[in-house]
């Protein structure tokens, strides 16, 4: 019923807010107002993303911040009617363009997915908590965890250090625990090494304590349960402590 | 709550905490975009808890892009109609213009042709979200700073979607003195030739002028006397309507939101509890 003379119109319109390219026939137009949407439309699109990534906008020199931007804006078709969820949208652009590379900056798509998951986290649908009791068993009950969290690998320590301190030296695997607590809302960030990443994992999945540590002394060649046992118990009390750990699953 | 002749605010995350802690900004409810709340938990979920207990509720939405060339959102619409369910919203506006073309979302308002097809393809699509919503959808006259392959005046564009499609008309009276000044036409005359017996909500908001011949639509000032004037000349031609003060930037103190809001309740007092509609 549109008909294609007006998509067209429409379309030039659109294309010039997001490449800032001036369109040729655009008609009818008040021509000395035409930029005023361009810069209204990629001014949200920018303060969106500077909100979402304060770390890596700050880091960058502002003309390849910039640059990076206009790329993304002209060349990604924005997808997410909620304009809060954009950010990681940029993200997968970044990962897919493989920008990183481009920058000779090898941490920064751990970078930018670190500063959207606190955002994701902060923001996340509310997940349903288990029935779970205080009084339990640690090695023998089924732990009940927080849902709300997220457990991630990074090859850099972009959740320690600032971005100016990575180095070829600093990579490796890196292991970060990210969680909302219930009552205030607030993220909170927990650095773990990769043997209590594993315990987490598992007993996230519902497997017994007991039985983790067993796969872990023979996994990790600990080759001591009772020292291993010890370490992971104050872990877990550690989280407990932080409400992270909620107690036991009720049958 | 019937909220004719109330006055409303946009709630914004900005002063969320104030509003809802204290009583210094007494609006009669809240309007919100159900796109920066929907699938949103934690402490902002919570925060729209106690706004929902503390105030009636009403939605203007900002990405349903009525007037796009694309094909409408059916799974982002159904995810409004169950928001609004869910915090018992009784309107919902959106805007007439478009947000999304080609596949691209844009997150701002462009201007629609106002041109004859354009008119039977929109009047098609609000039928359309109508009919999902199951509630009849508000338009509003969105500002603009270039008409683009224009082929008939606003008035009649306006006009003749909102009696195709039997929707409601959201009067945005800021909107219409930022496009009279704009486009250099008399802001009394064009709210005259528009639909006015089917308006239903009405927005006020403040601008920027930016130079000798253009004014932004930023929402980011106080409402200007000529403004209010405009309004009063309004509530004259109209039945009792909900009246929202919109201020999305430079959020003063909350006094100053609620002067506002105080002078837009003395002008309705004088007109709408006087006599009855006219329109």
């Amino acid at each position: 019923m549109l008909k294609e003379s007006t998509h067209i119109q429409q379309s030039k319109l659109a294309e010039y807010c997001r490449n800032g390219i001036m369109p040729k026939d655009l008609l009818g137009v008040t021509a000395e107002n035409l930029h005023h949407y361009r810069r209204l439309v990629f001014n949200i699109a920018l303060d969106t993303l500077e909100t979402a990534y304060p770390i890596t906008h700050s880091f960058l020199d502002k003309e390849v911040w910039d640059k990076l931007n206009l790329e993304y804006f002209s060349e990604h078709k924005c997808q997410t009617p909620q304009v809060w969820r954009m950010p990681l949208e940029f993200y997968d652009h970044c990962v897919k363009k493989d920008i990183q590379s481009q920058l000779n900056l090898p941490f920064l798509n751990d970078l930018l997915f670190f500063e959207w998951l606190e955002l994701d986290v902060h923001t996340m649908d509310d997940i349903a908590y288990p029935a779970y009791t205080e009084k339990g068993d640690w090695m023998n009950d089924i732990i009940a965890i927080n849902p709300e969290h997220r457990l991630v690998k990074f090859s850099y320590p972009v959740h320690l250090f600032a971005p100016t301190e990575m180095t070829d030296k600093t990579a490796g695997d890196y292991f970060l625990l990210i969680y909302r607590e219930k009552e205030s809302g607030n993220v909170q960030f927990m650095d773990v090494s990769i043997l209590y990443a594993y315990i987490f994992e598992q007993i996230n999945n519902g497997v017994l304590l007991k039985d983790v540590l067993v796969e872990a002394n023979t996994l990790f060649q600990i080759n001591d349960i009772t020292l291993l046992k010890e370490h992971a118990l104050n872990f877990i009390k550690d989280l407990k402590q932080r409400n992270f750990v909620l107690g036991f699953l009720k049958n | 709550m019937d909220l004719k002749k109330h006055i409303g605010i946009g709630f914004r995350k900005d002063f969320s905490e104030e509003l809802l802690e204290s009583d210094i900004l007494k609006p009669a409810f809240i309007e919100l975009a159900p796109e920066n709340w929907i699938g949103m938990g934690g402490y902002w979920k919570k925060q729209l808890a106690k706004a929902a207990e503390k105030f009636p509720i009403t939605c203007h939405g900002l990405s349903l892009s009525i007037g796009s060339p694309d094909e409408l959102d059916y799974e982002f619409i159904n995810k409004i109609k169950k928001f609004m369910k869910e915090y018992n919203v009784k309107i919902y506006s959106e805007h007439l213009s478009y947000a999304k073309c080609d596949n691209a979302h844009l997150y701002d308002l462009l201007p629609i042709p106002f041109r004859e097809d354009a008119v039977k393809h929109i009047a098609k699509r609000i039928k359309e979200v109508q009919d999902i919503l199951e509630m009849p959808l508000a338009i509003e006259n969105v500002s603009y700073y270039t008409p683009v392959a224009a082929e008939m005046d606003e008035a009649t564009f306006i006009s003749s979607i909102v009696n195709e499609s039997g929707c409601n008309l959201l009067l945005d009276v800021n909107n219409v003195y930022v496009n009279s000044f704009n486009h250099k036409y008399n802001a009394r005359d064009f709210i005259n030739n528009l639909p006015l017996d089917k308006v239903s909500y009405i927005h006020m908001a403040g601008h920027e002028q930016i130079s000798d011949t253009v004014i932004i639509d930023t929402h980011g000032q106080a409402v200007i006397d000529p403004v209010y004037d405009l309004f009063e000349y309004t509530t004259h031609l109209l039945k009792p309507v909900p009246v929202l003060l919109e201020r999305d930037f430079n959020i003063p103190e909350l006094e100053e939101l609620q002067t506002e809001i105080t002078r837009m309740e003395n002008i309705v007092a004088k007109t709408w509890n006087k006599k009855p509609a006219i329109a």
